[in-house]
């Protein structure tokens, strides 16, 4: 049986860094898209995960394993994020990096019916205020409990409930209010 | 029940988090409350149309750095361990002179001797770093190679690639990861990732084994570009058992006439 990540960060702080390579390969997709739908850039967010796994090198020895390796993980993911956030001091428009896609190629209507939808809650995500866009991503996407999300933000649950459900209201308004104005 | 606490209930019956009669005291809820029923199909949708938000793959770029910055950060962990164990025996030293016990003055000679014991373990200790120092590389090594394994079995063919150029940078590959490189090169679908392990399996040429496979890869194969790339590589390593393996190719009605061509060519080169 393969082991867990809790188990190979624990040999990566007891000395085995080489181990790291394997949170590496397991992690580094899934913080990648954090970080994209956080910021929207793919450079910095390719960035920021070097940075996470820079940090988790240098803090390896604070590792205890009490949480799971992911809410740690994450923990210094949200600090790399704040950090970018102080350097960029929120000056991009953060879906003006999205606009540059792979290839210029025309697509298949289909696609471009996807493209557009998924434009369209792009830009949805990124008005909402950070914080909010956060615990949506972390909920959403990241696999992350509601018990572990109140562990990373360092509140209870039930707080944890309300800000999902205040999120999605919010960002169920302004997806409403983008296509509406599309549509006129 | 009251809307404010079927709503602290939404975010898990998004995720279907709630226990069979939560979820019943919701939707019996919504049955008759017009104002949360709008609401948490408004949250439905929104929640589903999260989803369209595709997911992307970094750059191999983020993997190159990554192994470079782990593979720094070992070299000067082992740099720095040539500087910290003295660092720590110092450390010893003043808690041994704080430490007023009255029998300390007697056996200051013998404390000097342990000292001297000491700096022996020191001197001696360099031959068990640098053990250790290659064992640890040994250990990258391993791990390459499981990384190496591990993305050539994926099911994305720009994986695989990874996976095949990752093993190139082993530097004496495992049975294993010879014969995953030339599985690869034989069966699978995708005639770039077969010809990157032909240029792979090129360099790992001296191992045993390698240009048997090589050779008999060659009735395998029926993509001309991989055909050609094995005919230009057996030929350049002048592998003389190539020769019995063209002649055969070249008996095939099916096969493109340049390669047949090539073939021809090389079966002469050989001789």
């Amino acid at each position: 049986m393969s082991p867990t990540d809790n188990e190979l960060m624990e040999q990566v702080r007891d000395g085995k860094v080489e181990k790291l390579a394997i949170l590496f390969e397991r992690h580094q997709t899934m913080l990648y898209n954090f970080f994209l739908r956080l910021t929207g850039n793919r450079a910095a967010s390719e960035d920021l995960v070097q940075e996470v796994f820079i940090r988790i090198l240098k803090y390896r020895t604070g590792y205890h394993g009490e949480s799971r390796f992911n809410v740690w993980m994450f923990q210094i993911a949200r600090n790399a994020h704040v950090d970018f956030l102080r350097k960029q001091k929120g000056e991009i428009a953060l879906d003006d990096q999205f606009t540059e896609a792979p290839g210029n190629e025309p697509l298949p209507e289909a696609r471009y019916e996807a493209d557009q939808e998924a434009a369209l809650v792009r830009r949805a995500l990124d008005k909402l205020p950070v914080r909010k866009r956060e615990i949506l991503v972390l909920f959403r996407f990241q696999g992350l409990k509601l018990r572990e999300i109140a562990e990373l933000l360092d509140c209870q649950v039930g707080t944890v409930k309300v800000q999902v459900h205040r999120a999605l209201k919010d960002l169920s308004r302004i997806y409403l209010e983008l296509q509406g104005g599309k549509a006129s | 029940m009251s809307c404010e606490r079927i709503q602290d209930r939404f975010a898990d019956y998004l995720t279907g988090d709630l226990d069979e009669g939560a979820r019943r005291e919701v939707q019996e809820h919504i049955s008759s409350c017009a104002g949360c029923r709008t609401e948490i199909e408004n949250l439905t949708a929104i929640w589903a149309k999260l989803g369209v938000l595709p997911q992307e793959q970094p750059s191999g770029g983020l993997r190159d750095r990554f192994y470079s910055m782990l593979e720094e950060y070992k070299s000067e962990a082992a740099g720095a361990g040539k500087g910290f164990r003295p660092a720590r025996l110092l450390a010893g030293w003043r808690e041994w002179l704080t430490f007023r016990r009255p029998a300390f003055a007697a056996s200051f000679s013998a404390f000097l001797l342990l000292l001297g014991i000491g700096a022996g373990w020191l001197v001696s200790g360099g031959g068990g770093k640098s053990a250790r120092l290659s064992s640890l590389q040994r250990e990258v090594q391993d791990m390459r190679q499981t990384i190496a394994l591990s993305l050539l079995s994926q099911p994305s063919a720009s994986e695989r690639l990874q996976g095949v150029s990752y093993s190139t940078a082993v530097r004496n590959p495992s049975p294993k990861t010879l014969s995953a490189l030339v599985n690869t090169l034989n069966t699978d679908s995708n005639p770039n990732v077969r010809l990157a392990a032909v240029e792979a399996l090129y360099l790992f040429r001296n191992q045993p084994g390698v240009n048997d496979s090589l050779v008999g890869s060659l009735s395998i194969q029926s993509s001309p570009l991989v055909q050609v790339a094995l005919i230009d590589l057996l030929v350049e390593i002048r592998e003389q058992r190539a020769s019995e393996a063209l002649k055969a190719l070249i008996k095939n009605e099916k096969l493109n006439p340049d390669v047949k061509k090539l073939a021809e060519q090389g079966i002469k080169q050989l001789i």
